[in-house]
């Protein structure tokens, strides 16, 4: 497609939830948003989801700009191929992160126009006066990505974030080094704040930062406890419009809007549920989507498998929260809002490993999606394998080996295409693939 | 009582199959899904009632597969391959516990429990481990598809195809002839790098004796010993190995039919009438 070609927008996807159907707005208010706050004077960063600095860049007044989710944006409303092919005109491996990819690609377009490429969705991604990596052992572009937009913004700087949690080994307890993880994530959250009050010059509010952190631990209570109640037969939500409601857990955070925002959620999935009201009337079949971001291009593939009576109670992706007080120790004692920060990080990331190491052969992600099997009364997995996002994605199969391995037979289905990048979904294969996968399923309820 | 008919038909990519069925196969034919012959499933149907000496109007039920399933206007039912296909092995052969299927467009391994999929995996992504990479290096070889498995169990020195790509397989295999390798010895390497492929995805699946290979791959005697090589092994391979989704179908038809009559459901058929598939139209 050409630059000047932009993609008809397709048609909303229906949701069950109203709570999912408010995201659109909110979602286009966030992104709005910067603009509006960038021509206020306030400053503006670049930031990642899951970052652990949710609470300190709204505690010095930084808005933040998500350029994984703007991608997503982009991929949903069918508009990135554009902005890929303008990375790849930049001699970008079309094989990278199409996330990054879609931001750098936008980046090269704006810098070269000096102003949003034509019809940019939402107004588009506005230039940061900062840039904040976020490297996790997850992930390489969260440190790689910001350092190649430097190409484009070389004046604007970047502050990397390294944030790594105790790897899973089955003969030792992480708890032996876990004080180690947090002392390092102390130093470079301090080295942030350093960092963010140079370049805002501004002091950091500590008592405010102490004031978001306990928010934060709300909200995550509260939306795992939201998210818990989709355990009802019928389930009241389901995932597709988890990756809608999953917005204010990763946009909003340390917010008071996203705290609300759960409220709403658990208050509408109680209601639904007093109301025997489901995503669909008559639940087949339970299912999991067991690991992959999805195809933000295709998320109407949720609605066809509810069209064959297919629901997901539940979702390993974009569930980034545990409840906070099902943690191994008393978080409210950590009053340092930086330590107490490092620690939540390590213990969400640690979460599964004792369950993982009373079981052989298994681990912290299999035991995962085994504790949700029975807790949610799957039926069957679900999985996408998105090529350009390796280090989310390579674990999937064996995952499910080891877990069918470990635990259980239990039907399954890998589906394969992208996150962003359109040209690697063919939708006539896709919905084959779950025709088939809905009828293995059948076949094994019938034996 | 009258007697009862059933029909399967598979619109594969490069094959369509027609089989008719009562308590054993009347008739059965093969066809090619071309471009230009691939509306005429209707054709390939009226072929095999022929040779069934029926009506259309005798046919009780018909359920239509592969992937041009779903605009087949004469079907009863649409019900996907890897049913179709667990069905049709499961009768063929009872023993059988996986299934690989090498079609022309995609290739799929089938895990088989009391002759129904309980598990699937399928490569419709890449045409390299699909009978389009034999079809594309044949031609670079000028060789037809029906030589490659003769030929290949000539080979002496098996070359490695190191392409994963079959554009540039196909390269690889016109630069090995321009290097003097021998023919056979290409061939063979071509059957390992899909042997390859195949095995590596089926694997996904926990590979259970006995296995059965079906599809236009199982024709290829190059490609099953390749396989087997692999598995470690001999494989099961049906009598007609393109059929075996079609008579799934027909089987499937049947199922549906005497699952109605027990529970006194009216089942709802479409016209008989044999029309062009609709989705090629």
């Amino acid at each position: 497609m050409s630059e000047e070609k932009k993609p008809e927008e397709r048609k909303k996807r229906r949701t069950a939830t109203e709570a999912a159907a408010k995201i659109g707005p909110i979602q286009k208010a966030n992104i709005q948003g910067v603009a509006q706050a960038r021509e206020e004077g306030k400053k503006v960063a670049y930031t990642f989801i899951c970052c652990c600095y949710d609470e300190i860049i709204r505690a010095m007044d930084i808005v933040p700009m998500w350029t994984e989710t703007y991608a997503g944006i982009c991929g949903a409303k069918r508009d990135a191929q554009r902005f890929l092919e303008r990375a790849e005109s930049e001699n970008f491996s079309r094989s990278l992160c199409t996330y990054a990819l879609c931001g750098l690609g936008f980046d090269a377009w704006r810098e070269e126009l000096g102003e949003m490429p034509p019809e940019a969705p939402w107004g588009g991604q506005v230039r940061p006066d900062m840039m904040l990596g976020s490297g996790q052992m997850l992930c390489d572009p969260r440190n790689k990505w910001y350092q190649a937009a430097q190409h484009y913004m070389p004046d604007v700087p970047i502050y990397d974030v390294g944030l790594p949690w105790p790897p899973y080994e089955d003969d030792y307890d992480y708890r032996e080094v876990q004080d180690y993880y947090v002392k390092y994530i102390v130093k470079e959250l301090k080295g942030l704040v350093k960092f963010l009050e140079k370049h805002t010059g501004k002091k950091m509010d500590w008592e405010r930062l102490s004031e978001l952190v306990d928010l934060t631990d709300k909200t995550w209570n509260l939306i795992w406890e939201a998210y818990e109640l989709r355990r009802a037969v019928p389930t009241p939500m389901g995932t597709g419009d988890a990756m809608n409601t999953m917005v204010p857990m990763v946009f909003n955070m340390g917010t008071q809007e996203g705290y609300d925002y759960y409220k709403d959620l658990y208050d509408e999935l109680k209601l639904k549920i007093a109301n025997k009201e489901g995503v669909i009337p008559d639940e087949k079949y339970r299912l999991v989507w067991g690991g992959g971001l999805p195809s933000w291009f295709a998320l109407s593939d949720f609605n066809y498998f509810n069209s064959k009576g297919a629901v997901f109670p539940v979702e390993t992706t974009y569930r980034m929260i545990e409840a906070i007080y099902n943690f191994d120790m008393d978080l409210t004692k950590i009053t340092d809002p930086l330590e107490h920060i490092a620690w939540r990080w390590v213990k969400f990331w640690t979460y599964w490993h004792d369950r993982a190491r009373k079981r052989p052969g298994s681990h912290p992600d299999v035991e995962r999606l085994i504790k949700y099997i029975e807790d949610y009364k799957i039926d069957g997995i679900v999985m996408h394998e998105a090529f350009s996002c390796r280090s989310w994605h390579v674990g999937l199969i064996w995952q499910l080996n080891q877990l069918k391995r470990v635990y259980r037979d239990i039907p399954s289905l890998i589906l394969e295409s992208d996150i962003v990048d359109i040209s690697s979904y063919n939708e006539a294969d896709t919905r084959a693939r779950i025709d088939a996968f809905i009828d293995t399923l059948e076949a094994v309820k019938s034996r | 009582m009258k007697s009862q008919y059933f029909a399967g038909v598979d619109i594969g990519s490069t094959m369509t199959k027609v089989v008719v069925m009562n308590q054993t196969t009347l008739a059965s034919v093969i066809g090619p899904t071309g471009p230009e012959h691939r509306k005429l499933a209707n054709r390939v149907m009226e072929e095999a009632l022929a040779k069934a000496r029926l009506s259309f109007d005798e046919i009780t039920y018909v359920v239509a597969t592969g992937y041009g399933r779903i605009n087949v206007p004469f079907a009863d039912k649409q019900i996907t391959e890897i049913s179709c296909h667990a069905r049709g092995v499961g009768h063929l052969l009872p023993e059988v516990r996986t299934v690989i299927d090498i079609g022309g467009q995609d290739s799929k391994g089938i895990k088989l429990k009391e002759g129904r999929a309980v598990d699937f995996v399928m490569n419709d992504k890449c045409a390299a481990g699909t009978g389009r990479f034999l079809e594309v290096t044949a031609e670079g070889l000028g060789v037809s598809l029906e030589e490659m498995g003769r030929l290949s169990l000539e080979a002496e020195n098996r070359v490695e195809i190191s392409s994963i790509c079959t554009v540039f397989a196909a390269q690889e295999v016109v630069a090995k002839l321009s290097e003097g390798v021998a023919l056979p010895d290409i061939i063979a390497g071509l059957h390992e790098a899909i042997a390859i492929r195949i095995y590596g995805m089926v694997r996904r699946l926990k590979i259970e004796r006995e296995v059965a290979l079906t599809g236009g791959g199982a024709k290829n005697i190059g490609l099953v010993k390749a396989l087997e090589a692999k598995l470690g092994f001999p494989v099961l391979v049906p009598p007609e190995p393109l059929l075996t989704g079609a008579i799934g179908a027909a089987l499937l038809g049947k199922d549906i039919v005497q699952e109605a009559a027990e529970k006194g459901e009216t089942l709802v058929r479409s016209e008989r009438r044999l029309t062009e598939a609709s989705i090629f139209t």
